[in-house]
């Protein structure tokens, strides 16, 4: 049966806004049991770099990691291996930009047991998140449950 | 000392990228090329290159060419356990970086090895 | 920069290069301008060039002749197909000479270069199938030697006798198939050695002669069809792989000439035997992994290998551990033993770091109370697929640590309590026999737990009464329903249902619930499984 899933809400600040500035609010989906909050710079990490243990860079401060999944890079490992390898790096959430790789979606939402929130986003949210991303604009970013409306089907 | 200028530029347009993409850099290298994941900022993209800046060392495979961290205390190494050049402050000897040279040898700072 | 600054004591920079003052020499970057030369007007204080990634297919003569104190020089992602000797001639102070990424032929025999300065030397990813006897002879301070990605046949011995103070080399992905004896003679300062990737099946048993200095020898992904014992005679060897050949056996006191070893990787070999001295005094070891040696029979003799953190010993044929085990190996951390024949277990009490135990598949049949006694870093126990039938009342009493037990798959009828009060993972399906309904008190942190049978779920809230009666109709029962399905059915959001939360409080109870950590029970109860067990 289609397993029911909890919708993220991630607010975004751009840090030279701080602490005014108003955040820019998009949707997720969690998945993998994984629902719950989460808060953190937005760190961009590439698809290749949760390949291996490498332990390239540290971030001291906490941070969310944002990877934008491509179907054209070679498949080095299960996505919920990455997963677990970005929480691992010391991601306090991380969210996967799923509009490029249809099977990536899939696949993701069968996992269990994520120790912290894993988000996937595409479309609209994705690209406005991702856009930030490539202005390299620095951030802070707010993961929360979604509450859906108490009567959503009432007609 | 000598300066290291990294002769590639980010983004699409490097001659050694096979497929790229505007978010992520390069996402694959053309072959015997090694792909080495920049930090920008908050953003981390591909570059391929034909050597790893500094800081960093190749390993090639048939599959694929990365580079990756050498220890904290080396500028440049061969690989993980083989420094080629010390950070300052610690002098080379046989592939490692110490604060201090094994008897007989003395600390030459220009060089940053034990001589 | 340069550019910038007009006047008669400005060094010249070659357009279109950009080049950077360092005190009074100069560092040029030509990188990546389609160049298919080298610039002509170089000045004399340049001490660091980058021609790297132009379209340069030769070197003009005298092209470098001035550059007296040129340190590093950079020419890979270019054309070139020959440099001579002439064509480096000046190079004096050269100490890192870069040329990978060409499509170099042939080294210089005859006239080869004179730089005697020279430190690095990459060649790597050119099409060299031969290394000349006489290549290297003005290059005696070479340290570091990159050949690795070329299409070498042969270990060049010959040329490699002029480079008494070489430390470390790359001969990696290139097509050699055998390593003579005395291949490395001279190179007495050898530190690391890479011959991953080619074709090597044979080695002489005395080709590692005169490698004094090695500490690292990399022999993965080759065809060597014997271990290779010549590696007896590196007696600095700290760390070895020879994962990915074609290795049966691994021979009685196989490193005894390596006392200095602190990593073996050797996955990925059909090894068949191993003889039981074989990883005895290795003091620095502190991982050892075997995989499916199925004509193991008896467990390694491990005396001096002291440091052992981890040992993995998997698909073999043990049917018995030593007693004396923990004794051996005092530091353990891990230990994996599944998938072999043992039947009693002794006592891992000396074993005071385990942090996990991995005994899955055996035919163990009791667990007594001394077994795992007083193991207080053990995190992680898998006795899953035995036949245990029984456990004594106090063999988890004193697991303080234990957050994961596995005893799937026994004969157990009981499941002592006592010492599991920290477990987040409990399984104990395939055990037709238990029927106790456990109470969530006895596992205040439990996350993950797995019963024989459903209706031990219920103690769990996860009984039918808990759901409107639509969803349970319309809803398959799903044999691995996940942590947040358990919430969505607990708090109920969808229109049908009498239960009706404001939606802060609906909030609230989510970040309760998530940090109560609700319970995910399985088999999940639903009509077919009704929480009332059929048997009363």
């Amino acid at each position: 049966s289609e397993r029911p899933t909890l919708r993220a809400v991630i607010k975004v600040t751009l840090l030279k806004h701080e602490p005014t500035g108003k955040p820019i609010v998009l949707e997720g989906v969690f998945v993998g049991g994984s629902a719950g909050k989460a808060e953190g710079k937005l760190m961009q990490y590439h698809p290749l770099s949760l390949c291996n243990t490498s332990e390239d860079e540290r971030q001291e401060s906490d941070f969310i990691t944002i990877v934008k999944l491509e179907h054209r890079v070679p498949r080095c490992k299960a996505l919920h291996d990455k997963a677990r390898m970005a929480l691992d790096k010391g991601a306090q959430a991380v969210i996967f930009d799923v509009s490029d790789d249809a099977n990536a979606a899939a696949e993701l939402r069968e996992i269990d047991s994520l120790p912290r929130p894993v988000v996937l986003v595409e479309a609209e949210d994705a690209e406005e998140l991702m856009g930030l991303v490539n202005k390299n604009e620095e951030a802070k970013v707010v993961i929360e449950i979604k509450m859906e409306p108490k009567w959503p089907h009432y007609d | 000392p000598h300066k290291q200028i990294s002769g590639v530029s980010s983004g699409c347009q490097q001659g050694g990228c096979l497929t790229c993409s505007d978010y992520n850099g390069c996402l694959s290298c053309k072959p015997r090329f090694f792909m080495h994941l920049e930090r920008i900022g908050m953003k981390q993209i591909g570059v391929c290159m034909t050597s790893c800046p500094p800081g960093f060392y190749g390993t090639r495979s048939p599959e694929r060419n990365t580079c990756t961290k050498c220890r904290s205390e080396c500028d440049s190494c061969f690989n993980k356990n083989f420094c080629t050049r010390c950070r300052a402050g610690f002098y080379l000897h046989l592939g490692k970086c110490q604060e201090s040279c094994p008897e007989g040898l003395v600390r030459s700072d220009t060089q940053r090895e034990c001589v | 920069r340069i550019q910038d600054r007009q006047g008669p004591a400005a060094p010249l920079c070659p357009p279109p290069c950009q080049c950077e003052e360092d005190g009074i020499f100069i560092m040029v970057d030509c990188s990546e301008m389609g160049l298919s030369s080298v610039p002509t007007n170089l000045s004399p204080l340049t001490t660091y060039l980058d021609l790297s990634m132009n379209n340069i297919s030769e070197i003009q003569p005298r092209a470098f002749h001035r550059l007296h104190l040129l340190s590093e020089l950079r020419i890979s992602g270019n054309q070139l197909r020959y440099i001579s000797g002439h064509d480096l001639q000046g190079l004096n102070n050269l100490k890192v000479l870069m040329l990978q990424n060409n499509q170099l032929e042939r080294l210089p025999d005859d006239a080869p270069w004179d730089l005697p300065n020279l430190l690095s030397l990459r060649l790597d990813a050119n099409l060299l199938s031969e290394v000349p006897a006489e290549a290297f002879r003005g290059v005696r301070s070479l340290r570091h030697l990159w050949l690795d990605d070329n299409s070498l046949t042969e270990i060049p011995v010959m040329a490699l006798d002029s480079l008494p103070s070489l430390q470390a080399m790359t001969l990696a992905l290139n097509q050699i198939t055998h390593i003579p004896d005395y291949a490395f003679t001279n190179l007495s300062a050898l530190v690391v050695l890479h011959l991953h990737n080619n074709h090597i099946q044979t080695m002489g048993s005395r080709c590692f002669e005169g490698l004094h200095s090695l500490e690292t020898l990399d022999l993965n992904y080759n065809d060597l069809q014997e271990f290779p014992v010549a590696i007896r005679t590196l007696s600095k060897l700290q760390e070895l792989g020879f994962h990915n050949n074609n290795i049966k056996a691994i021979p009685e006191r196989a490193f005894v000439g390596n006392p200095q070893l602190q990593t073996i990787h050797f996955y990925e070999n059909p090894i068949q035997f191993v003889g039981k001295s074989a990883f005895q005094f290795l003091p620095k070891l502190h991982t050892l992994s075997l995989n499916g040696a199925t004509q193991i029979q008896e467990f390694p003799d491990l005396k001096g290998t002291t440091s052992l953190e981890i040992l993995t010993l998997t698909r073999a044929g043990l049917s018995a551990l030593p007693l004396d085990l923990c004794e051996q190996l005092p530091r353990l951390r891990v230990l994996e033993l599944s998938y072999n024949q043992i039947e009693d277990l002794p006592s891992f009490y000396h074993c005071s770091a385990l942090q996990e135990i991995g005994l899955q598949h055996n035919q163990i049949r009791r667990v007594e109370s001394s077994t795992f006694h007083q193991l207080t870093s053990l995190r992680a126990l898998d006795l899953s697929w035995n036949i245990i039938e029984w456990i004594h009342p106090d063999a988890f009493a004193s697991l303080h640590s234990l957050i994961k037990l596995d005893l799937t798959e026994n004969h157990l009828s009981s499941v002592p309590v006592a010492g599991l009060g920290g477990l987040t993972h409990l399984k104990l399906r395939g055990n037709t026999e238990l029927y106790e309904a456990f109470s969530p008190d006895h596992f205040p942190h439990m996350r993950v737990i797995e019963m024989p049978y459903a209706y031990q779920c219920c103690v769990y809230g996860s009984c039918d009464n808990y759901k409107p009666a639509s969803q349970w109709d319309t809803e398959q029962s799903n044999t691995n329903e996940d942590l947040h399905k358990r919430t969505v059915a607990m708090y109920p959001i969808h229109g049908d249902t009498h239960y009706d939360p404001d939606l802060e409080e609906f909030q609230l109870e989510i970040e309760e619930s998530k940090l109560q950590t609700s319970v995910q029970c399985t088999p999940t109860p639903g009509p077919f499984r009704p929480c009332d067990s059929l048997l009363g």
